[in-house]
């Protein structure tokens, strides 16, 4: 009369296991779900109930109550059908309540009686770890990648009651037609034609995972180059790629079968995202925002000043501390957001910004510049002009280096900075750069001079440091920081509103 | 009300009162003023447009024109009167009228004078030789340099600079001249600047120019044909370029585009045979293309404050000791990466590209070339100076 199968339920990026119990009891004929489920949820007594008929299994004439513990946390989603459904044949006796002692259950229900694919079937299955996963075919491979335990699947849910009975062996063999690997658009470094400036910056970007802002009139090619940033760096590691797939898994509507993710993600959110949709949050489910999907990949903003200022600030903190807190009235969860930011813009209102050629006025460039606040262009190691390349340039049969020449420089300098204090550069503390990162006295001498003539500010003194010492592992100087690679850090730092001050122009 | 500002020190004459509140009736240009104020005096002027007095002949059929007799008996009232006097004793601003002994001696004979002028500081100032100065509101930072320059050895040599107040090249003239008057000797005759500005005295714009707008009225003039509280309506401006071209002998355009308010001042220069000198620039610098154009159709091309002294006949070349650069001499591989990007701004990217550099070191070599003061960073552009200093 009673049965307790395991399952799981996604709240933000993570599982957490649930107790599906299940109670068919003497009285009037009736289904009731307690323990907190949300509608979804609820409704999974009229899925479960039309697959168990069209699967010519009995559904009970009890008083039937299932109980989802911990009843105090709130469930959602139909990922807790099939536990549901094989909950019910248990308390009717049909399946040996021991042999459910082994087993989760993770999939949805068709009214055909079909196992379904779930959202988020990494965490799921993550939650589940200690014991052996029944999900859909459609999530095996992502599934059996993400967990060291075995993971079963199945087509409907009577072949898993036949399998769970011993009548027939779970399926070996996926079908290949199941296991589709995406094919990726490639997009190359050697497209870029030119921008000499522009593709080294992208290489100390990628290397020491510096923040990236570009400058530049439209038709600068900047979203190209954001773009190709993405496939200079290295591929994720196994840690780093089941973190990016349970941020992916939990919202993702196709699901990959391919296993996990390998490739850095590349995420560029229009300018009208809501604050919700960057950092997350929303429903009771709290969906990872656009910072966490992009976590350990790159967040592109494309026309940075369009964005909600309210928007932009709220990176700054995620910014430094590289995770996210969200906290609600019911729920408080921390999701990752370790990404990479690139973000572009123009120079000012008309877009052309060279001087001469600008037709906006100086007070509309002052007010076009003041929508990026001080705190977050600060952020950016790396704010680099973007011009449009010339013609020669554009038509020049002579392609420039490709991603996977680039990429392998830059596997080297991270290997390099890895080794040193198992970071990227971009996050070395000052007691780390001083020791990492020493300065020859020419070096010092000329950063003395920048910081007494007020180019720069105590935060981007270090910052200036780290950019230089990535530059320095680029060009294979591991030791000493000298001027050649501080000159180049300090120009890839340019100060856009500087030709406003009048200071700057006193002749 | 009277009574209370006739113990005011500067108080205004009854006749600089309405001739002043003429200025603020709606539908009064300067044609129709100063054919009012040619056929009566202002008091009389001010009791013909309150329908209190009869019109002289010409006046009479100047007000012929559909409703403006109406309008302006509807506005002439003696409110008006009091806010305009309240407003320039306020400010401090001085009246001239055409015909006055101050009034200047330049608009005088001119083709269209302004009958009445609202001023701040001395009008004395346009005694000495002047030189207008004008160009573009969004130059480069040569231009800045160039105009700044300019206006400072023109200032010098005891030249009045005419300048326009705007932002961009004007403002930048005008800078150079006030800095003459700071680091001269005293007993050195020294040009004091003038603007001419479009709005009312009283209404500073642009507003990042508050400053420039005192020091010019402490140390030359402000200039304005509008009443007290004018704003800076985009019809003023036109009729401000034809007073800054009148007052000039000469008209220096800086950086120009091939349309616009400087374009507009060198064509009222040249219906007044005024000469117009013009800077040449890149072909490729946008900003010097109303300048080029000038050149092409026969502007006389000039390159300092020299040239300009020389076509106002003031050539002091052989007087004057040898203008020095105090920048280090470049190497001859710098001289040439410098020659190279001379002309119009630049980025990190061009220079990379047209020096054949590797990136690193053309980090180096721009980062060498703006610590010696041959280049300057300008919001992410770079731009050569090629502008040889004064030694002051």
């Amino acid at each position: 009369m009673f049965a307790s199968v395991k399952s799981a339920t996604l709240l933000g990026v993570r599982g957490s296991q649930v107790d599906v119990e299940v109670h068919a009891g003497i009285g009037l004929p009736g289904f009731t779900v307690v323990g907190q489920p949300d509608e979804v949820c609820r409704e999974s007594r009229d899925r479960v109930r039309a697959a168990l008929l069209s699967s010519d299994l009995p559904w009970p004439t009890r008083r039937i109550t299932v109980n989802l513990a911990p009843s105090g946390d709130r469930k959602s989603g139909a990922c807790l059908d099939l536990a549901i459904a094989i909950g019910l044949l248990a308390a009717q006796g049909l399946l040996p309540v021991e042999i459910l002692a082994q087993y989760a259950f993770i999939a949805e229900l068709g009214l055909d009686g079909s196992l379904r694919p779930v959202r988020g079937a990494t965490p799921l299955v993550l939650a589940t770890i200690d014991r052996q996963t029944v999900v859909a075919l459609e999530n095996f491979g992502e599934a059996s990648a993400a967990t060291v335990t075995q993971v079963f699947s199945a087509k409907t849910l009577f072949e898993v009651v036949e399998c769970l009975s011993g009548r027939t062996e779970w399926r070996k063999e996926i079908s290949k037609k199941t296991l589709i690997n995406k094919s990726k658009v490639v997009t190359d470094l050697a497209d870029v034609q030119g921008q000499p400036v522009a593709r080294q910056a992208l290489e100390i970007s990628a290397a020491g995972s510096h923040h990236l802002l570009l400058v530049g009139p439209p038709g600068a090619g900047k979203t190209m180059l954001a773009e190709r940033l993405v496939g200079l760096l290295p591929s994720l590691t196994d840690e780093q790629a089941i973190s990016a797939t349970m941020i992916h898994s939990s919202v993702q509507t196709e699901f990959l079968n391919s296993g996990l993710i390998r490739d850095a993600p590349y995420r560029a959110p229009h300018h009208s995202s809501s604050m919700v949709a960057m950092v997350g949050g929303g429903t009771s489910l709290m969906r990872p925002g656009e910072i966490s999907l992009a976590s350990q990949g790159v967040l592109f903003l494309d026309e940075l000043g369009e964005f909600a200022p309210s928007v932009l600030d709220a990176l700054r903190q995620p910014l430094e501390q590289r995770v996210v807190h969200l906290a609600r009235a019911r729920t408080s969860v921390v999701m990752p957001a370790e990404f990479l930011l690139v973000a572009a813009t123009n120079p000012c209102p008309c877009g052309e910004g060279t001087p001469g050629s600008c037709t906006c006025d100086d007070a509309a460039r002052a007010r076009y510049l003041r929508r990026f606040s001080g705190p977050l262009l600060d952020r950016f190691d790396l704010r680099v002009a973007v011009s449009r390349p010339n013609t020669t340039d554009l038509i020049s049969p002579i392609a420039g280096e490709s991603t996977s020449v680039v990429a392998a420089r830059v596997a080297k300098a991270r290997s390099l900075a890895f080794s040193r204090f198992g970071c990227t550069n971009s996050t070395l503390t000052r007691q780390q750069l001083d020791s990492a990162a020493p300065l020859t006295k020419k070096a010092e001498e000329l950063l003395r001079k920048e910081l007494e003539a007020g180019h720069l500010t105590g935060r981007g003194y270090h910052r200036v440091r780290r950019v230089a010492r990535t530059i320095a592992d680029l060009t294979g100087a591991p030791q000493m920081i000298d001027e050649t690679h501080l000159h180049l850090a300090l120009l890839l730092r340019v100060d856009f509103a500087s030709g406003l001050r009048t200071r700057a122009m006193q002749v | 009300m009277h009574s209370q500002n006739s113990t005011i020190k500067n108080s205004l004459s009854k006749d600089q009162i309405a001739a002043a509140a003429l200025c603020a009736l709606p539908k009064i240009g300067p044609k129709r003023l100063m054919t009012l104020l040619k056929h009566h005096d202002p008091q009389t002027a001010w009791a013909v447009v309150q329908g209190r007095a009869k019109p002289n002949e010409v006046v009479s059929a100047m007000l012929r024109v559909e409703g403006l007799v109406t309008l302006l008996r509807h506005r002439a009232t003696q409110d008006l009167q009091d806010q305009i006097e309240q407003r320039c004793i306020r400010a401090g601003i001085n009246i001239t009228i055409f015909g006055d002994e101050n009034y200047p001696r330049a608009l005088f004979a001119d083709l269209a004078p302004p009958a009445v002028l609202f001023y701040f500081g001395d009008l004395s100032a346009l005694n000495s030789r002047r030189v207008g100065i004008v160009g573009t509101r969004s130059a480069t930072a040569s231009g800045r340099y160039l105009a700044s320059n300019i206006a400072h050895d023109l200032a010098t040599n005891d030249v009045c600079v005419v300048s326009g107040l705007a932002r961009g090249i004007d403002a930048w003239a005008h800078r150079g001249a006030l800095r003459a008057l700071e680091s001269q000797p005293a007993e050195q005759f020294i040009g004091r600047p003038v603007a001419v500005v479009a709005s009312g005295l009283d209404v500073v714009y642009p507003r990042e120019n508050a400053q420039l707008w005192q020091d010019i009225a402490k140390q030359g003039a402000m200039i304005s044909e509008s009443a007290p509280g004018s704003p800076p309506e985009a019809f003023r401006f036109p009729l401000r370029n034809r007073i800054l071209a009148a007052l000039s002998e000469v008209l220096v355009v800086v950086e120009s585009r091939d349309t616009g308010g400087s374009m507009i001042t060198v064509d009222e220069a040249q219906k007044r045979d005024v000469t117009v000198l013009a800077v040449p620039g890149s072909p490729r610098n946008v900003a010097s293309n109303g300048t080029n154009q000038l050149i092409q159709q026969g502007c006389l091309p000039i390159i300092g404050a020299q040239d300009v002294l020389v076509a106002l006949g003031l050539d002091n070349r052989r007087a004057q000791e040898n203008i020095y650069d105090p920048r280090v001499r470049l190497s001859t591989s710098d001289q040439s990466l410098v020659s190279m990007m001379a002309g119009s701004p630049f980025t990190f990217d061009d220079f990379v590209i047209r020096s054949c550099l590797a990136t690193i070191d053309a980090a180096v070599a721009l980062g060498r070339l703006e610590a010696l003061g041959w280049i300057v960073e300008n919001s992410g552009w770079w731009e050569v100076i090629e502008v040889r200093q004064p030694l002051h």
